[in-house]
């Protein structure tokens, strides 16, 4: 112990927290002397900060380095998620602007937890250490609870925030007795590396069964896999909706990270074990996802329900993972890391026009997005590639991520599972597209123009812009991925 | 190989059983041991000893809760500072500075709480 006190810490390796966290505070502090007319200023501040986090992951770029006696590791992976994050979180703020410019009081201290929030996702990047990991995704929900009631004169964000708090708190509790079970098992080692030695050989398969069992079902709930999706889409709806989109992002991302190291790092060994929970998990995920979207009527709600069908597809990639066999398990990593970054631009390109319309002149119920193309041709259009994108459809990304998914899939010959995707991908298809009949073939109830600030206008467009350049030249992607597996 | 698999998931089972088990058992078992002499002390509500007195719908102070929270902030931070000053003196300058980061980030709590004008008593 006493060596983890006095090892020199690289301050360089920690620099993109540092200056998250840095600026984090100051907007604190800052907004605490801002006038009410000036809080809006908040806003700016927390997305300099975010770029500059951002500059200074891209300072580390190829350099592989760990830290805090091992349990902080710098490499290709964390960098990448480390970027992704940053994106997320730039586009979150860019939807949170105009919803939270008029209305919500909390403006300074929404941005403060914002930043929190994606600062557990920074740590849970690099997080190679199980109690790293624990305080990593605490950090990621713990403002997320917050941020859920900020409407506080609203009985459904009251709502929102207490079911989110209490199902965050069971699968934490839940979380933390399997890590306890695997702190005895690997005889008091928490580095993952070490737990890894530990465990193999030790004829403990059993108990070790049972605590991966209970660690898989807690991040099931951060990551909503059905059959511990129940919070989800009562909160995505209650809570304000740029924090819905932060949490189908971000949190939700930071839930498949900390599985996917825990799982590469920590329990290769009895992957022939966890294997097919996974494999189970992600069938039901996708399916019991897709088929109650096909009666959602509440836009907040069927992304909800698509964000679940969507985490059933990174599931896929974890149900291929064999240490026996490489190169199924790099390809299911790289599908992995690929869907993970196609599926938080898309997701949070289609909140954002969802935010934007609602804000300007629509409503968040389905019936109401009829005739959009009339009315706001760039916001219909911009509406159409995410969710075509998400569907799975040419030309968007989203067609390389499935696609990607499924190769690894019969490459891993688990056929089965590529049946219930392609069956699931159908499915879907129906769901989003029939928003986008609506959008396009019938006649507008509501009148008068959709004014979409121009910002977040300029904002989503690059968004879709981005996935239409993957769609064109995939290997933007899919090169970056293979260059950052674990 | 597919009967370890399958044994594999029967722990889990097996624990499930054991763990519901014990709780039912031992609920069963204290009832068949212990001797069963109600009286009136036994069913009032037990308030550390004393006679309970009033309702129990007591109305508290909201502003209590603000004070709740900020012994938090300080018991934390307690927390950690007393193992820090105990192996100060081998860690030298460092340390120094990182407790002081440490409480400056602290301090933002109470300083938030000041400005927020909740530690003003009406």
């Amino acid at each position: 112990m006493q060596g983890a006190l006095t090892s020199p810490v690289d301050w360089h390796a920690i620099a993109p927290e540092l200056v998250l966290t840095a600026f984090a505070c100051l907007v604190l502090v800052v907004d605490l002397f801002l006038a009410e007319r000036a809080k809006w200023l908040a806003m700016p501040l927390s997305a300099i900060g975010v770029l500059a986090t951002g500059a200074a992951t891209l300072s580390l770029v190829g350099s592989e380095r760990t830290t805090l006696s091992g349990s902080y590791e710098i490499d290709a992976f964390a960098l990448l998620l480390k970027g992704l994050f940053c994106v997320i979180g730039f586009i979150v703020l860019a939807i949170s602007f105009d919803y939270f410019r008029s209305g919500i009081r909390y403006q300074g201290e929404y941005y403060f937890l914002l930043l929190c929030s994606l600062l557990g996702g920074l740590v849970m990047s690099s997080a190679r250490d199980l109690v790293t990991i624990f305080i990593a995704i605490e950090l990621i929900s713990v403002p997320g609870f917050i941020m859920t009631g900020l409407r506080k004169g609203d009985p459904k964000s009251n709502e929102a925030s207490l079911k989110f708090f209490l199902f965050g708190v069971l699968s934490t509790a839940v979380m933390l007795y399997g890590m306890s079970l695997i702190y005895g098992l690997s005889g008091g080692a928490t580095r993952l590396d070490r737990i890894r030695e530990a465990i193999d050989g030790s004829g403990n398969e059993p108990l070790v069964m049972l605590s991966v069992f209970f660690v898989v079902v807690g991040f099931g709930f951060k990551i909503s896999a059905v059959p511990f999706h129940f919070w989800a889409p009562d909160t995505y709806e209650g809570a304000p909706s740029p924090v819905a989109a932060f949490l189908s992002t971000a949190s939700k991302i930071g839930g498949f990270v900390g599985l996917l190291v825990l799982m590469f790092k920590a329990f290769p060994e009895v992957a022939d074990i966890w294997r097919p929970v996974f494999a189970v998990l992600a069938t039901l995920t996708m399916t019991v996802g897709n088929l109650i979207a096909l009666k959602q009527r509440h836009i907040i709600r069927l992304l909800a329900y698509s964000g679940i069908a969507q985490s059933g597809y990174i599931l896929v990639a974890l149900a291929l993972i064999d240490p026996s066999s490489p190169g199924v398990s790099r390809q299911a990593l790289e599908s992995a890391l690929v869907y993970i970054a196609i599926y938080a631009v898309m997701d949070l390109g289609a909140f954002a026009a969802a935010v934007a319309y609602a804000r300007r002149g629509g409503t968040y119920f389905i019936d109401d997005y009829a005739g959009l193309w009339q009315r706001s041709p760039v916001l219909a259009t911009l509406l159409t590639g995410f969710l075509l994108s998400l569907a799975g459809a040419p030309p968007m990304a989203g067609a390389w991520a499935k696609l990607f998914v499924f190769l690894a899939t019969i490459n891993a010959q688990v056929y089965w599972l590529a049946v219930v995707m392609g069956v699931n991908a159908v499915i879907a298809a129906w769901y989003y597209l029939a928003v986008v009949k609506r959008m396009f073939f019938e006649a507008p109830e509501l009148e008068g123009p959709v004014e979409v600030p121009y910002f977040l206008r300029a904002v989503m467009g690059v968004a879709a812009l981005a996935l239409l350049v993957v769609f064109i030249y995939p290997p933007v992607i899919t090169e970056l991925a293979e260059r950052s597996i674990l | 190989m597919a009967r370890s698999y399958f044994s594999q998931y029967l722990t889990i089972g097996l624990f499930l059983v054991v763990s519901v088990g014990l709780v039912m058992g031992t609920l069963q078992l204290a009832r068949l041991l212990r001797p069963n002499v109600p009286s009136y002390e036994k069913y009032t509500t037990y308030e550390s000893g004393i006679d309970p007195i009033g309702q129990g719908w007591a109305q508290t102070n909201v502003r209590y809760y603000i004070f709740a929270l900020l012994f938090v902030v300080f018991d934390v931070e307690a927390v950690f500072l007393f193992p820090w000053a105990i192996v100060f003196e081998r860690l030298g300058t460092q340390a120094l500075i990182e407790m002081v980061i440490f409480i400056a980030i602290l301090a933002l709590a109470l300083l938030y709480a000041v400005k927020k004008k909740v530690l003003d008593w009406l």
